[in-house]
Protein backbone atom coordinates (compact mmCIF):
# COMPACT_ATOMS: atom_id res chain seq x y z
CA UNK A 1 0.00 0.00 0.00
CA UNK A 2 3.06 2.50 1.10
CA UNK A 3 4.37 1.41 -1.72
CA UNK A 4 1.66 2.30 -4.27
CA UNK A 5 1.16 5.64 -2.71
CA UNK A 6 4.51 6.00 -3.17
CA UNK A 7 4.61 5.58 -6.24
CA UNK A 8 1.85 7.68 -7.36
CA UNK A 9 3.34 10.61 -5.33
CA UNK A 10 6.22 10.46 -7.99
CA UNK A 11 4.07 9.75 -10.74
CA UNK A 12 2.06 13.13 -9.63
CA UNK A 13 4.96 14.91 -9.42
CA UNK A 14 7.03 13.67 -12.58
CA UNK A 15 3.57 14.65 -14.45
CA UNK A 16 3.55 18.11 -12.95
CA UNK A 17 7.88 18.45 -13.75
CA UNK A 18 7.13 17.03 -17.23
CA UNK A 19 3.88 19.26 -18.57
CA UNK A 20 6.42 22.47 -17.42
CA UNK A 21 9.67 21.19 -19.32
CA UNK A 22 7.28 20.83 -22.13
CA UNK A 23 5.51 24.41 -21.84
CA UNK A 24 8.90 25.53 -21.58
CA UNK A 25 10.28 23.19 -24.60
CA UNK A 26 7.34 24.74 -26.91
CA UNK A 27 7.77 28.42 -25.83
CA UNK A 28 11.82 29.00 -26.41
CA UNK A 29 12.47 26.28 -28.45
CA UNK A 30 15.37 25.40 -26.81
CA UNK A 31 17.06 21.57 -26.92
CA UNK A 32 18.06 22.05 -23.49
CA UNK A 33 13.94 21.85 -21.91
CA UNK A 34 13.58 18.82 -24.78
CA UNK A 35 16.17 16.84 -22.93
CA UNK A 36 14.68 17.95 -19.55
CA UNK A 37 11.45 16.52 -21.18
CA UNK A 38 13.05 13.41 -22.30
CA UNK A 39 14.43 12.85 -18.67
CA UNK A 40 11.10 13.26 -16.66
CA UNK A 41 9.17 11.28 -19.82
CA UNK A 42 11.48 8.49 -19.26
CA UNK A 43 11.59 8.46 -15.54
CA UNK A 44 7.46 8.63 -15.49
CA UNK A 45 6.96 5.91 -18.00
CA UNK A 46 9.33 3.79 -16.52
CA UNK A 47 7.19 4.67 -13.06
CA UNK A 48 4.09 3.56 -15.19
CA UNK A 49 5.05 0.58 -16.15
CA UNK A 50 5.91 -0.66 -12.83
CA UNK A 51 3.07 0.71 -11.30
CA UNK A 52 0.55 -0.82 -13.91
CA UNK A 53 2.67 -4.20 -14.10
CA UNK A 54 1.63 -4.03 -9.87
CA UNK A 55 -1.89 -3.32 -10.11
CA UNK A 56 -2.79 -5.41 -13.39
CA UNK A 57 -0.84 -8.45 -12.29
CA UNK A 58 0.05 -7.78 -8.53
CA UNK A 59 3.86 -8.17 -8.83
CA UNK A 60 6.71 -6.24 -10.22
CA UNK A 61 7.75 -6.93 -13.35
CA UNK A 62 9.14 -10.65 -13.83
CA UNK A 63 11.97 -9.69 -16.38
CA UNK A 64 11.69 -6.36 -15.69
CA UNK A 65 14.05 -5.08 -18.56
CA UNK A 66 11.74 -2.50 -19.87
CA UNK A 67 11.39 -0.15 -16.53
CA UNK A 68 15.45 -0.20 -16.65
CA UNK A 69 15.48 0.83 -19.89
CA UNK A 70 13.20 3.75 -19.24
CA UNK A 71 15.57 4.79 -16.59
CA UNK A 72 18.82 4.27 -18.31
CA UNK A 73 17.42 6.31 -20.69
CA UNK A 74 16.62 9.22 -18.09
CA UNK A 75 20.41 9.18 -17.14
CA UNK A 76 21.62 9.53 -21.05
CA UNK A 77 19.24 12.33 -20.91
CA UNK A 78 20.32 14.32 -17.88
CA UNK A 79 24.49 13.67 -19.01
CA UNK A 80 22.88 15.52 -22.64
CA UNK A 81 21.49 18.33 -20.91
CA UNK A 82 24.37 18.98 -19.24
CA UNK A 83 26.93 18.29 -22.41
CA UNK A 84 24.51 20.98 -23.79
CA UNK A 85 24.18 23.62 -21.22
CA UNK A 86 28.10 23.31 -20.05
CA UNK A 87 30.32 21.16 -23.12
CA UNK A 88 33.46 20.31 -21.39
CA UNK A 89 36.30 22.75 -22.03
CA UNK A 90 40.06 21.55 -22.14
CA UNK A 91 41.48 18.11 -21.06
CA UNK A 92 38.94 16.84 -18.62
CA UNK A 93 41.11 13.59 -18.49
CA UNK A 94 43.64 15.39 -16.53
CA UNK A 95 41.51 15.59 -13.89
CA UNK A 96 41.74 13.06 -10.90
CA UNK A 97 39.19 14.21 -8.08
CA UNK A 98 36.31 13.31 -10.70
CA UNK A 99 36.99 9.80 -11.11
CA UNK A 100 35.62 9.24 -7.92
CA UNK A 101 32.20 8.96 -9.04
CA UNK A 102 33.03 6.22 -11.48
CA UNK A 103 35.39 4.49 -8.89
CA UNK A 104 31.88 5.33 -6.49
CA UNK A 105 29.64 3.79 -8.49
CA UNK A 106 31.18 0.49 -9.36
CA UNK A 107 32.40 -0.67 -6.08
CA UNK A 108 28.44 -0.37 -5.27
CA UNK A 109 27.39 -2.29 -8.38
CA UNK A 110 29.22 -5.21 -7.27
CA UNK A 111 27.79 -4.59 -3.37
CA UNK A 112 24.35 -4.73 -5.24
CA UNK A 113 25.59 -7.85 -7.12
CA UNK A 114 24.88 -10.08 -4.41
CA UNK A 115 21.21 -9.25 -4.43
CA UNK A 116 20.34 -8.39 -8.14
CA UNK A 117 21.58 -8.72 -11.91
CA UNK A 118 25.47 -8.67 -12.85
CA UNK A 119 24.46 -6.66 -16.29
CA UNK A 120 21.85 -4.50 -14.65
CA UNK A 121 24.16 -3.40 -12.21
CA UNK A 122 27.16 -2.57 -14.46
CA UNK A 123 24.89 -0.54 -16.63
CA UNK A 124 23.45 1.18 -14.21
CA UNK A 125 27.09 2.56 -12.14
CA UNK A 126 28.50 2.92 -16.15
CA UNK A 127 25.83 5.80 -16.31
CA UNK A 128 25.67 6.94 -13.32
CA UNK A 129 29.53 6.87 -13.34
CA UNK A 130 29.50 8.60 -16.25
CA UNK A 131 26.98 11.09 -15.27
CA UNK A 132 28.83 11.70 -11.67
CA UNK A 133 32.03 12.32 -13.12
CA UNK A 134 30.77 15.07 -15.52
CA UNK A 135 29.02 16.57 -13.07
CA UNK A 136 32.11 16.31 -9.84
CA UNK A 137 34.38 17.86 -13.20
CA UNK A 138 32.37 20.84 -13.07
CA UNK A 139 32.26 21.00 -9.61
CA UNK A 140 35.59 21.22 -9.27
CA UNK A 141 36.08 23.87 -11.80
CA UNK A 142 33.73 26.36 -10.21
CA UNK A 143 34.79 29.45 -12.22
CA UNK A 144 34.15 28.12 -15.52
CA UNK A 145 31.06 26.79 -15.06
CA UNK A 146 29.21 28.75 -12.56
CA UNK A 147 25.99 29.22 -13.59
CA UNK A 148 25.61 25.45 -13.85
CA UNK A 149 26.60 24.73 -10.03
CA UNK A 150 23.39 24.45 -8.87
CA UNK A 151 22.03 21.58 -11.70
CA UNK A 152 25.37 19.93 -10.76
CA UNK A 153 24.52 20.16 -6.99
CA UNK A 154 21.37 19.02 -7.58
CA UNK A 155 22.65 15.79 -9.91
CA UNK A 156 24.51 14.92 -7.04
CA UNK A 157 22.23 14.98 -4.62
CA UNK A 158 20.09 13.09 -7.40
CA UNK A 159 22.59 10.63 -7.71
CA UNK A 160 23.42 9.74 -4.31
CA UNK A 161 19.62 9.71 -3.45
CA UNK A 162 19.38 6.76 -5.68
CA UNK A 163 22.17 5.00 -3.95
CA UNK A 164 21.00 5.48 -1.33
CA UNK A 165 17.06 4.24 -2.48
CA UNK A 166 19.01 1.38 -3.84
CA UNK A 167 21.18 0.58 -0.65
CA UNK A 168 18.20 0.44 1.51
CA UNK A 169 16.36 -1.78 -1.02
CA UNK A 170 19.04 -4.51 -0.30
CA UNK A 171 19.36 -3.69 3.42
CA UNK A 172 16.17 -3.66 4.51
CA UNK A 173 12.27 -5.27 3.71
CA UNK A 174 8.76 -4.89 5.34
CA UNK A 175 5.67 -2.53 3.87
CA UNK A 176 5.94 -0.16 6.87
CA UNK A 177 6.73 3.17 7.46
CA UNK A 178 9.41 2.02 9.14
CA UNK A 179 11.72 1.16 6.10
CA UNK A 180 14.06 3.59 4.91
CA UNK A 181 13.33 2.89 1.14
CA UNK A 182 10.41 4.79 1.33
CA UNK A 183 12.15 7.59 2.92
CA UNK A 184 14.89 7.44 0.63
CA UNK A 185 12.31 7.55 -2.24
CA UNK A 186 10.16 10.18 -0.76
CA UNK A 187 13.52 12.51 -1.03
CA UNK A 188 14.16 11.80 -4.52
CA UNK A 189 11.11 12.77 -5.68
CA UNK A 190 10.93 15.64 -3.77
CA UNK A 191 14.43 16.22 -5.96
CA UNK A 192 12.78 16.26 -8.97
CA UNK A 193 10.95 19.37 -9.15
CA UNK A 194 14.89 20.81 -8.26
CA UNK A 195 15.70 20.28 -11.64
CA UNK A 196 13.51 22.52 -12.95
CA UNK A 197 14.77 25.72 -11.24
CA UNK A 198 17.96 24.43 -11.54
CA UNK A 199 18.72 24.11 -15.29
CA UNK A 200 16.40 27.82 -15.65
CA UNK A 201 19.30 29.11 -13.78
CA UNK A 202 21.73 27.53 -15.70
CA UNK A 203 20.43 28.78 -19.13
CA UNK A 204 19.53 32.20 -17.94
CA UNK A 205 22.17 35.37 -18.23
CA UNK B 1 -2.94 -22.31 -37.01
CA UNK B 2 -2.02 -19.10 -38.72
CA UNK B 3 1.14 -19.11 -40.98
CA UNK B 4 2.01 -15.81 -41.14
CA UNK B 5 4.81 -16.27 -43.40
CA UNK B 6 2.29 -16.84 -46.10
CA UNK B 7 -0.29 -13.95 -44.87
CA UNK B 8 3.18 -11.80 -45.47
CA UNK B 9 4.19 -13.06 -48.66
CA UNK B 10 0.03 -12.37 -50.16
CA UNK B 11 0.59 -8.50 -48.27
CA UNK B 12 4.06 -8.49 -49.90
CA UNK B 13 3.68 -9.87 -53.66
CA UNK B 14 1.82 -6.70 -54.82
CA UNK B 15 3.79 -4.39 -53.11
CA UNK B 16 6.75 -5.92 -54.77
CA UNK B 17 5.00 -5.52 -58.03
CA UNK B 18 4.15 -2.19 -57.53
CA UNK B 19 7.72 -1.00 -56.64
CA UNK B 20 8.68 -2.19 -59.80
CA UNK B 21 6.88 0.33 -61.79
CA UNK B 22 6.69 3.29 -59.53
CA UNK B 23 9.17 6.59 -59.89
CA UNK B 24 11.79 6.39 -57.27
CA UNK B 25 10.21 8.51 -54.79
CA UNK B 26 6.90 6.32 -54.65
CA UNK B 27 9.27 2.90 -54.91
CA UNK B 28 11.06 4.53 -51.50
CA UNK B 29 7.62 5.01 -50.32
CA UNK B 30 6.41 1.59 -50.70
CA UNK B 31 10.20 0.24 -49.68
CA UNK B 32 9.74 1.36 -46.06
CA UNK B 33 5.99 0.23 -46.07
CA UNK B 34 7.26 -3.08 -47.15
CA UNK B 35 10.43 -3.14 -44.64
CA UNK B 36 7.86 -2.25 -41.85
CA UNK B 37 5.83 -5.39 -42.79
CA UNK B 38 8.75 -7.32 -42.80
CA UNK B 39 10.26 -5.70 -39.58
CA UNK B 40 6.96 -7.15 -37.87
CA UNK B 41 7.76 -10.61 -38.94
CA UNK B 42 11.02 -11.05 -37.91
CA UNK B 43 9.36 -9.20 -34.33
CA UNK B 44 7.22 -11.92 -34.26
CA UNK B 45 10.32 -14.73 -34.83
CA UNK B 46 12.25 -12.96 -32.36
CA UNK B 47 9.53 -12.68 -29.66
CA UNK B 48 8.95 -16.25 -29.97
CA UNK B 49 12.42 -17.05 -29.47
CA UNK B 50 12.80 -14.62 -26.20
CA UNK B 51 9.59 -15.86 -24.73
CA UNK B 52 10.92 -19.60 -25.41
CA UNK B 53 14.30 -19.06 -23.98
CA UNK B 54 12.61 -16.79 -20.87
CA UNK B 55 9.94 -19.64 -20.49
CA UNK B 56 7.36 -17.18 -19.96
CA UNK B 57 3.57 -17.12 -21.22
CA UNK B 58 2.69 -15.04 -23.91
CA UNK B 59 0.31 -12.16 -22.00
CA UNK B 60 4.06 -11.65 -20.20
CA UNK B 61 5.98 -11.78 -23.26
CA UNK B 62 3.31 -9.24 -25.02
CA UNK B 63 4.51 -6.63 -22.65
CA UNK B 64 7.74 -7.58 -21.56
CA UNK B 65 9.71 -8.78 -24.41
CA UNK B 66 7.56 -7.97 -27.69
CA UNK B 67 8.14 -3.71 -27.24
CA UNK B 68 12.08 -4.39 -26.92
CA UNK B 69 12.17 -6.45 -29.74
CA UNK B 70 9.67 -5.09 -32.34
CA UNK B 71 10.88 -1.12 -31.80
CA UNK B 72 14.80 -2.44 -31.97
CA UNK B 73 13.71 -4.17 -35.17
CA UNK B 74 11.07 -1.42 -36.58
CA UNK B 75 14.37 0.55 -36.03
CA UNK B 76 16.96 -0.93 -38.23
CA UNK B 77 15.43 -0.11 -41.48
CA UNK B 78 15.70 3.28 -40.73
CA UNK B 79 19.18 3.03 -39.24
CA UNK B 80 20.08 1.46 -42.91
CA UNK B 81 18.75 4.49 -44.82
CA UNK B 82 20.58 7.05 -42.27
CA UNK B 83 24.26 5.00 -42.51
CA UNK B 84 23.70 3.95 -45.82
CA UNK B 85 22.01 6.82 -47.92
CA UNK B 86 23.00 9.34 -45.72
CA UNK B 87 19.20 10.90 -45.71
CA UNK B 88 17.81 14.28 -45.37
CA UNK B 89 15.61 14.89 -42.56
CA UNK B 90 12.10 15.01 -44.17
CA UNK B 91 12.94 11.66 -45.77
CA UNK B 92 14.03 10.26 -42.49
CA UNK B 93 10.63 10.98 -40.62
CA UNK B 94 8.56 10.16 -43.60
CA UNK B 95 10.10 6.96 -43.76
CA UNK B 96 9.92 6.12 -39.90
CA UNK B 97 6.27 7.25 -40.47
CA UNK B 98 5.59 4.51 -43.32
CA UNK B 99 8.20 2.08 -41.53
CA UNK B 100 5.43 2.18 -38.49
CA UNK B 101 2.14 1.74 -40.87
CA UNK B 102 3.38 -1.04 -42.40
CA UNK B 103 4.58 -2.93 -39.23
CA UNK B 104 0.97 -1.72 -37.58
CA UNK B 105 -0.56 -3.05 -40.49
CA UNK B 106 0.93 -6.21 -41.04
CA UNK B 107 0.16 -6.83 -37.18
CA UNK B 108 -3.24 -5.55 -37.55
CA UNK B 109 -3.50 -8.25 -40.46
CA UNK B 110 -2.21 -10.95 -38.18
CA UNK B 111 -4.29 -9.94 -35.63
CA UNK B 112 -7.59 -10.61 -37.65
CA UNK B 113 -6.65 -13.93 -38.85
CA UNK B 114 -6.30 -14.90 -34.51
CA UNK B 115 -9.01 -13.16 -33.59
CA UNK B 116 -12.84 -12.90 -33.54
CA UNK B 117 -13.72 -10.27 -36.29
CA UNK B 118 -17.66 -9.79 -35.45
CA UNK B 119 -17.00 -6.56 -32.98
CA UNK B 120 -16.40 -3.88 -35.34
CA UNK B 121 -16.44 -1.20 -32.45
CA UNK B 122 -13.45 -3.24 -30.58
CA UNK B 123 -11.35 -3.68 -33.88
CA UNK B 124 -12.14 -0.30 -35.04
CA UNK B 125 -10.58 1.30 -31.52
CA UNK B 126 -7.82 -1.76 -31.67
CA UNK B 127 -6.78 -0.25 -35.58
CA UNK B 128 -6.80 2.81 -34.01
CA UNK B 129 -4.66 2.27 -31.02
CA UNK B 130 -2.26 0.07 -32.47
CA UNK B 131 -1.32 1.77 -35.78
CA UNK B 132 -1.31 5.71 -33.41
CA UNK B 133 1.26 3.66 -31.07
CA UNK B 134 3.44 2.50 -33.54
CA UNK B 135 3.48 5.73 -35.42
CA UNK B 136 4.23 7.73 -32.27
CA UNK B 137 7.17 5.43 -31.41
CA UNK B 138 8.54 6.08 -35.11
CA UNK B 139 8.35 9.37 -34.92
CA UNK B 140 9.53 9.90 -32.34
CA UNK B 141 12.95 8.25 -32.71
CA UNK B 142 13.02 10.00 -36.16
CA UNK B 143 12.63 13.52 -35.31
CA UNK B 144 15.37 12.56 -32.27
CA UNK B 145 17.91 10.95 -35.14
CA UNK B 146 17.01 14.18 -36.81
CA UNK B 147 16.85 17.31 -35.22
CA UNK B 148 18.69 16.64 -31.77
CA UNK B 149 21.71 15.79 -31.56
CA UNK B 150 25.26 17.20 -33.77
CA UNK B 151 27.85 14.65 -32.42
CA UNK B 152 28.01 11.48 -33.53
CA UNK B 153 28.75 10.19 -30.24
CA UNK B 154 25.69 11.70 -28.78
CA UNK B 155 23.69 10.98 -31.78
CA UNK B 156 24.10 6.94 -31.09
CA UNK B 157 23.76 7.70 -27.37
CA UNK B 158 20.55 9.80 -27.81
CA UNK B 159 19.56 7.63 -30.23
CA UNK B 160 19.47 4.19 -27.70
CA UNK B 161 17.87 6.32 -24.91
CA UNK B 162 15.34 7.44 -27.58
CA UNK B 163 14.65 3.83 -28.10
CA UNK B 164 14.52 3.09 -24.57
CA UNK B 165 11.86 5.31 -24.29
CA UNK B 166 9.61 4.53 -26.78
CA UNK B 167 9.77 0.90 -25.87
CA UNK B 168 8.49 1.40 -22.47
CA UNK B 169 5.70 3.67 -24.18
CA UNK B 170 4.76 0.45 -26.34
CA UNK B 171 5.02 -1.89 -23.34
CA UNK B 172 2.71 0.59 -21.43
CA UNK B 173 0.26 0.25 -24.74
CA UNK B 174 0.46 -3.24 -24.57
CA UNK B 175 -0.34 -3.58 -20.90
CA UNK B 176 -3.73 -1.83 -21.61
CA UNK B 177 -4.79 -3.37 -24.73
CA UNK B 178 -4.18 -6.49 -23.34
CA UNK B 179 -7.06 -5.96 -20.40
CA UNK B 180 -10.83 -5.62 -20.84
CA UNK B 181 -13.62 -3.02 -21.08
CA UNK B 182 -12.75 0.11 -19.53
CA UNK B 183 -9.13 -0.15 -19.26
CA UNK B 184 -9.17 -1.26 -23.08
CA UNK B 185 -10.39 2.09 -24.30
CA UNK B 186 -7.83 4.02 -22.48
CA UNK B 187 -5.19 2.35 -23.15
CA UNK B 188 -6.14 2.96 -27.37
CA UNK B 189 -7.40 6.51 -26.63
CA UNK B 190 -3.10 6.96 -25.10
CA UNK B 191 -1.43 7.14 -28.52
CA UNK B 192 -4.68 8.55 -30.15
CA UNK B 193 -4.35 11.79 -28.15
CA UNK B 194 -0.49 11.53 -28.23
CA UNK B 195 -0.81 11.70 -32.16
CA UNK B 196 -3.62 14.73 -31.88
CA UNK B 197 -1.30 16.36 -29.90
CA UNK B 198 1.58 16.15 -32.21
CA UNK B 199 -0.15 17.29 -34.54
CA UNK B 200 -1.20 20.52 -32.97
CA UNK B 201 2.56 21.42 -31.14
CA UNK B 202 4.94 19.40 -32.88
CA UNK B 203 4.32 19.41 -36.80
CA UNK B 204 5.38 23.08 -37.66
CA UNK B 205 8.71 22.38 -36.27
CA UNK B 206 9.46 19.05 -37.56
CA UNK B 207 8.35 20.57 -41.25
CA UNK B 208 10.39 23.64 -41.64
Amino acid sequence: MIERLENALQIAVLLFCCCITIYRALRLHSRVWIFLTFFYGSWLLGDIYWTTCLFFFKQTPQISIVSDLSWYASFIFMYMLLHQIAPPQGNSRAWLVPWLGPIFTLAMAIYYTLWGQLLNNLIYALLMGLLLYAVIYRLCKRKQYARQTALCQTILVFCLMEHALWTSSCIWSGDTLLNPYYWCDLLLTLTFPFFLRATRKAVSA
Amino acid sequence: MSYIENIFICLAAPLLLAILCLSPDGRRGLGFLLAGMTSCLLSAYVSAFFAGIAETDIPTASHEIAPVVEEVIKFLPLLFYQLVFNAKRRNIIMGALLVAVGFATFENVCFLTYNDTSDLSRLLIRGFGAGAMHVVCGMVVATGLSFLWDQVQLQIAGTVALLCFVITYHAIFNVFANQSGMVFWVGNAIPLLTVLLYLLFFRKRVDM
